[in-house]
């Protein structure tokens, strides 16, 4: 890369620096063309395509890649492959994949992404396989597929409950060997902008405290989801939001944030996921009095349901009495014998008895709705651009919008894959026509975080940050969770609106910059408060019910006023909505029956 | 119930250990308690976290002088003395700390690894010793349009290797590990089983070659523990075991 002027030093602090020359007085300024921050799926998928491109990039991540909440994905990835026969022979192919997600997604998806979501799908598939995914087979040696929640084929393409794992093992091996750079445990901090573009950004590297600034020609956002702003999560501990944060604070827009996913089945206690994959093999929920009640709510689908249905159904069991104590039913895979289970759910097994003491073979597993995942995000377009030049979105972080309103169970780990890619591919095309970036302002960066630090470090007395998170992650499940209305919502931005308040006077006694994880958990939390913010008030605007947001007060889906994407953006410390049409393709809004 | 921690970090003269009594509630796992510690006790307590649900492998430490995952383990069940696992001996395990192992529960880092601070060690020796069994799918033939097939009874045997989640747990508990610290160790060993036995990779013993080394499939003594400790049963003594017959059919060895 060409340097940047007078007063060019060459960097030798940390062994990814190919090429690095910058003009700085600070040893800790890293230039690439493109950083990717975030490690997951989406990430390391990108991390290949950029890698394969010849430019220069480098993935940032808070945690070791294999860390990343994607490993936990356990039911699978959809694809019509048609592997498995439908019920009356007939053959999948990507135009049914495409009416089952945007039938899912409540009609609030932009049918043209999902369209090259579920095109795409097939070829993705087979990619992870040429990369070496183990999958799971049919006798014919093809990769094999499950039924899931919404679809009309058995579409779910799966590597037992493990698919997640087995496919971000398998990416993290090719871009180990792409030598791609990693700076692993590094926070991101803040977007550098200049000119109106997003020139790269600021991160701590955790393990010493130092600031670092990372100046490229452009950005991708691959962090995944915000699960933990509220309690009751399947989510992984470091899902907190982060990337929405960034790019919130940097100015840009959010899109469908209050639509947000629970799961119907997570373990009763500690809301580990129960894979949507245990009633694909055949599981069965019932209520405390031995009812199978989902033939009440869906009679076609009855447990295979979308899951905002499903979740429901289960949370009105539970509030007319007919969970068992404590607030769960049962997930039912008895019938199922061992060899099925041990063969097609032998993680999910294997967690019941960890974590609830219960071997589902033996008896039925205690299950409860928990949050899983965020529809919303990023504000991106179908090439994963957002409104800040430079800057890229793509995976949960991101609303492309091929989920609007509910997210079909295994079309999550397919968009992080597809989009991993394609999103990359965009950014290899734009970054040949990008002008340098001025390396000059990530140095003024770089001190306004150290000084923000500074003063936080600087603190005396005041409440733990701790207390008012727990706050914060009760008050979301609480009155922003799968049953709302607008008094409580009311109720619940106040709340929040008051724990923003106290953020500003919360202190963390250990004063180490150097490994201090109280320090990374208040910039997480400080993202969070925000994006709890912004989750109420899209939600408490949006009057009527529409996939997982459910009104109690508004109970039915509005097509005249309210078939449109939510856009919420910060300006002048005011968060501001406004809204922008759905695209429509092949399906018109129909009502909404399983 | 207590927990006593250790602790260090680079400007201290030696670890020390923090006791810290809580309440031991059904399903408090030791990640749970060192939450506790880290929001009641002392939040400048490191340790390492992320899924809390076993898959991630981020949280390997020494409880009770076994390698475990912090978030697995419940803390009731080591009290009651559920999770005792009989291991060999080796250096770490053998000093002597004091603990009451029926009312406390002892957490120190991941053996064989330098410790950065508290709970915290270094992975990246792990990491590069992965990395030199080039842990990377190699197929036999060029890429079809579809999937390869694959028999299904060939998947059984593979996902006993790809289960691994590279936590690090049998690294920490192998005594030639402790010994000599250029050896392999378990997991990177497991992975290039994995890639060998992959019906599509079908490169005869090619694959085993790249540990036919001292340091490589002739340094393990087949003392068991990272059989014993591996929270996703991955059996690294059956792969070491296999390789070594196949190379010495072919003539390799040691």
């Amino acid at each position: 890369m060409e340097s940047g002027g007078d007063n060019v030093i060459v960097l030798k602090s940390l062994k990814h620096d190919n090429e690095v020359s910058v003009t700085s007085t600070v040893e800790s300024i890293h230039y690439h063309d493109v950083i990717i921050i975030g490690g997951g799926l989406t990430g390391l998928r990108a991390a290949f395509q950029i890698s394969n491109s010849g430019l220069s990039g480098a993935l940032i991540s808070k945690v070791h890649p294999l860390r990343s909440h994607s490993v936990a994905a356990q039911g699978g990835m959809n694809a019509s492959l048609g592997n498995v026969p439908g019920d009356d022979g007939a053959s999948d192919d990507w135009k049914m994949h495409a009416y089952d997600t945007v039938k899912g997604s409540d009609y609030l998806a932009d049918q043209d992404a999902v369209e090259k979501m579920c095109r795409e799908a097939t070829a993705t598939v087979y990619e992870l396989e040429h990369m070496g995914t183990v999958w799971s087979r049919l006798e014919n040696g093809k990769i094999a597929q499950r039924p899931f929640g919404g679809a009309g084929f058995p579409r779910t393409c799966y590597a037992a409950d493990r698919t997640g794992h087995n496919a971000l093992h398998t990416l993290y091996e090719q871009v180990l060997n792409s030598n791609f750079p990693i700076y692993e445990e590094f926070f991101v901090t803040s977007l550098v902008k200049d000119k109106g573009r997003c020139i790269g950004c600021t991160a701590i590297e955790i393990m010493t405290g130092k600031i670092h600034g990372f100046i490229s020609k452009a950005v991708l956002m691959a962090t995944g989801g915000f699960g933990r702003v509220f309690n009751r999560s399947t989510n992984a501990l470091i899902n907190t939001g982060d990337g929405l944060a960034l790019a919130l604070n940097a100015g840009v827009p959010l899109k469908d944030m209050e639509f947000v996913q629970f799961h119907p089945t997570t373990l009763y206690g500690t809301n580990i996921l129960m894979s949507e994959g245990a009633r694909g093999e055949g599981g069965v929920l019932i209520n405390n009095q031995g009812e199978r009640f989902m033939e009440k709510y869906a009679p076609n689908s009855v447990d295979l349901a979308p899951r905002d249905v499903v979740a429901r159904s289960i949370e009105q069991e539970i509030r007319e009495g007919k969970g068992y104590d404590g607030g769960y039913v049962h997930l039912d895979l008895t019938h199922l014998g061992s060899d099925r289970i041990m063969e097609r759910l032998p993680g999910i097994r294997q967690i019941a008895m960890d974590f609830a003491g219960v071997d589902p073979i033996e008896e039925p597993i205690p299950i409860q709705p928990g949050q899983h995942y965020s529809m919303g995000g990023i504000d991106a377009d179908i090439n994963g651009a957002t409104m800040l030049s430079g800057l890229y979105a793509a995976g949960e972080c991101a609303c492309i919008s091929v989920h609007g309103a509910n997210r079909l169970g295994g079309n999550s780990l397919l968009e992080t894959v597809v989009f991993g890619r394609l999103v990359a591919d965009k950014i290899i095309e734009d970054v040949n026509s990008t002008p340098e970036p001025d390396t000059q302002v990530v140095n003024l960066a770089i001190n306004e975080v150290e000084s923000k630090i500074k003063d936080v470090m600087e603190r005396k007395k005041g409440a733990n940050i701790f207390r008012v998170r727990d706050e914060m992650t009760e008050t979301m499940f609480q009155k922003f969770g799968i049953f709302r209305d607008g008094q409580t919502m009311e109720k619940g931005l106040k709340e929040i609106l008051n724990m923003e308040n106290k953020f500003s006077h919360l202190t963390i006694n250990n004063k180490d910059l150097a490994v201090n994880q109280t320090l990374i958990q208040f910039l997480e939390l400080e993202g969070m408060l925000k994006i709890a913010e912004v989750v109420a008030r899209c939600a408490i605007k949006r009057k009527e019910s529409r996939g997982s947001h459910t009104r109690t007060d508004y109970p039915d889906r509005d097509d005249k006023n309210c078939l449109k994407h939510t856009l919420i953006e910060l300006e002048d410390k005011n968060l501001n909505i406004s809204y922008k049409p759905v695209t429509i393709g092949m399906f018109e809004p129909k009502e909404r029956v399983y | 119930m207590k927990l006593k921690v250790y602790r260090y970090h680079k400007s201290m003269e030696k670890p020390h250990y923090d006791t810290f009594e809580l309440e031991p509630k059904p399903g408090l796992t030791v990640l749970g308690a060192l939450i506790q510690f880290q929001q009641n006790f002392d939040d400048s307590i490191a340790f390492h976290y992320s899924c809390r649900g076993a898959v991630c492998g981020t949280c390997a430490m020494l409880i009770n002088k076994v390698p475990r995952l912090a978030c697995r383990t419940q803390v009731e069940s080591l009290l009651n003395g559920d999770l005792n696992i009989p291991l060999s001996s080796y250096h770490a395990i053998g000093e002597n700390v004091e603990w009451n192992q029926k009312e406390e529960v002892l957490v120190e880092p991941l053996p064989h690894l330098p410790v950065i601070k508290d709970l915290i060690v270094d992975m990246d020796k792990f990491f590069d010793y992965y990395k030199e069994i080039e842990p990377v799918f190699k197929p036999a033939d060029s890429t079809p349009e579809k999937e390869r097939l694959m028999d299904p009874a060939s998947i059984l045997e593979l996902e006993l290797y790809t289960n691994c989640i590279l936590c690090a747990a049998c690294f920490g508990s192998c005594p030639v590990d402790g010994n000599d610290p250029e050896y392999l160790g378990p997991a990177a060993l497991a992975k290039l089983y994995r890639f060998h036995i992959d019906p599509r990779e079908a490169n005869g013993i090619e694959r085993l070659k790249t540990a036919d080394i001292p340091r490589g499939w002739w340094d393990c003594k087949f003392h068991g523990n990272c059989r014993r400790v591996c929270p996703k049963d991955v059996p690294p003594l059956i792969a070491i075991a296999k390789a070594r017959e196949q190379l010495e059919k072919e003539g390799e060895g040691p």
